[in-house]
């Protein structure tokens, strides 16, 4: 069966285009390291805007890292509940407690001392 | 520049973009490689210059590195939003050169090195003469049969690149086909295709 004219026409173009493909230009190493460079650019700027994680990295690691991390929160949470526990046993839970600091001289007038 | 091996070189380009934005300079190095070659042929395709289409290559990964953050997934292909930003660079190139052409270069080596010297010599003569006809379509059809003809992309994709209808797609290639084949019959003669044209 003849080739179409527009069959024959898409064939030739094709040619064109095929040869196209095969001529591309490749970047140069030059080119592709500028790339990349470009990409290390970005990236460490970016890690310099997020210093949130970055310091909480360091400050970890100063505090001896997560073990020492694990400690130190047990330390807290301890601290937290015999803050909030004692009082309660030491004064007992129907009397008020009234802790008053006060100087000696202050201590002396109340006691009726003085001239 | 070779690399070497590592699984995430199978990753799409989302999910490399992604460990990117993340901090992973690895997937920079496959992205790198896997996309530069392609956005600077494109780019050359449309401008017809190496020296203007590698600094549209280096700006368009530049903006794609800055652009990694912000990327959501299944916005879009990394692929078609980095063919967009090349014609808009191109067209800004073109409009800002004197008298709104660039000098042209000569067609590069075929990059199969099987091809015999005929061969190659046919496939230069006949890429510089597409090239020539290329370079002289109105801008948005050139970047139509690019996008379908050497880069191989879908009418859907190329729509979604130039952000127009897939009619509108059909349109301009056509079009465009018919241009490059009348102005490559005008020089069958001088390329010796008498017989393909």
């Amino acid at each position: 069966m003849p080739m179409k004219s527009d069959d024959h026409d898409h064939a030739a173009l094709e040619a064109f285009f095929h040869a196209a493909r095969r001529t591309a230009p490749a970047p140069s190493e030059d080119m592709l390291a500028r790339v990349l460079a470009d990409a290390e650019t970005v990236r460490t700027a970016a890690q310099v805007r997020r210093p949130g994680t970055a310091r909480r990295a360091r400050l970890r690691d100063r505090l001896g890292g997560w073990p020492a991390m694990a400690g130190l929160a047990t330390a807290t949470l301890a601290g937290l509940w015999i803050g909030a526990a004692l009082p309660a046993r030491i004064t007992g839970d129907d009397a008020p407690a009234y802790i008053v600091d006060i100087t000696p001289e202050m201590a002396f007038d109340l006691a009726g001392g003085g001239y | 520049m070779r690399m070497p091996f590592d699984a995430s070189e199978d990753l799409p380009d989302e999910d490399l973009l992604a460990r990117f934005a993340g901090g992973d300079a690895a997937a920079a190095r496959i992205l790198t490689l896997r996309l530069t070659p392609r956005v600077m042929a494109h780019a050359w395709r449309l401008l017809g210059n190496r020296a203007e289409a590698e600094d549209v290559t280096q700006e368009a990964m530049l903006r794609l590195w800055k652009q990694a953050p912000a990327w959501r997934d299944g916005e879009a292909k990394v692929t078609t939003w980095l063919y967009r930003v090349v014609a808009n660079l191109c067209i800004d190139r073109q409009r800002r050169a004197r008298g709104g052409t660039l000098t042209l270069d000569a067609i590069p080596e075929p990059a199969d090195d099987r091809a015999s010297v005929t061969e190659a010599m046919q496939d230069r003569a006949r890429a510089e003469a597409l090239q020539a006809a290329l370079n002289a379509l109105p801008a948005r059809q050139r970047q139509a049969v690019v996008l379908r003809h050497i880069d191989g992309l879908s009418n859907p994709e190329i729509a979604e690149v130039m952000e127009i209808t897939v009619e509108a797609v059909e349109s301009l290639t056509a079009r465009g086909k018919r241009a490059l084949q009348a102005m490559l019959a005008e020089r069958k003669e001088e390329l010796g295709y008498a017989d393909e044209i």
